[in-house]
């Protein structure tokens, strides 16, 4: 159970990490075109953009991210999306701060599960609880 | 449970394809609209044709999992220096793909 100066810190952290517009937003009354185009501009497309340098590294893939690979593959199969579904939810559905947040694979899984919500394959209700109890599990190892 | 369209084995064909290889095009600015792989830097750059690819599902219709219409599929090449005016090498170029909808005649 975390504590509250833990959801505290959660929250400041939940802070910190929104877009960083460069100009504060605060429900606008009146957007105009080229913020309005801004704001919906795919967050996938950074062909272009200016940016800091930045270092990449090979690395290995880990279980987890194969696991997802192959689950969110047999769902394909399953016929319930297809890939093009997948990276329109992935790339574009998440928003900039969970696409250029998280990895490449996380963002596949947290597709996956909210288009098995959304289609009513699993409630949000029954994930929620799941992912409580496998979390409570581990807590106790 | 809503329903869920798998892809049909063979839906219709998208016809002729528009444009041949050589072909000037220039890239569509389409709204973005919850949806789109028509990248930002390529949009009103006028490019060529170099391959008629294939013929495949309209991106904006297998997003949403729809299926059944089909659309032919180009690679464009584009100069460098006409995507991104301070490039310092004029042979150099990039080809990327593009969906016939989002390509319309040169001297249009």
């Amino acid at each position: 159970m975390a504590t509250r100066s833990d959801l505290r810190q959660q929250q400041e952290l939940i802070g910190a990490i929104q877009p960083a517009l460069h100009v504060p937003q605060n429900w606008n009354y009146e957007v105009g075109n080229p913020l309005y185009r801004a704001y919906m501009h795919p967050p996938h497309d950074v062909g272009g953009q200016f940016d800091a340098p930045g270092v990449y590294e090979e690395k290995e893939e880990e279980q987890w991210e194969l696991n997802t690979y192959v689950t969110c593959e047999v769902l394909g199969w399953r016929g319930v999306w297809n890939s093009e579904e997948r990276r329109r939810r992935a790339d574009n559905d998440l928003g900039y701060a969970l696409y250029l947040g998280l990895p490449y694979y996380g963002r596949w899984i947290l597709a996956a599960a909210r288009m098995l919500v959304d289609k009513n394959h699993i409630s949000l209700v029954e994930l929620m609880e799941k992912i409580a109890e496998v979390k409570s599990r581990y807590a106790r190892k | 449970m809503p329903e869920s369209k798998p892809l049909k084995q063979s839906p219709s064909t998208a016809g002729q394809a528009r444009f041949k290889v050589g072909d000037r095009v220039r890239v569509k600015d389409l709204p973005n609209l919850f949806y789109s792989r028509t990248q930002m830097y390529v949009r009103g750059v006028v490019g060529t044709i170099a391959a008629c690819t294939y013929q495949d599902l309209i991106p904006e219709d297998e997003a949403f999992n729809r299926d059944g219409r089909l659309e032919q599929y180009y690679i464009v090449r584009f100069r460098q220096k006409d995507l991104w005016p301070e490039y310092p090498f004029d042979n150099d170029t990039v080809q990327t793909e593009s969906p016939e909808r989002w390509l319309e005649p040169a001297d249009k």
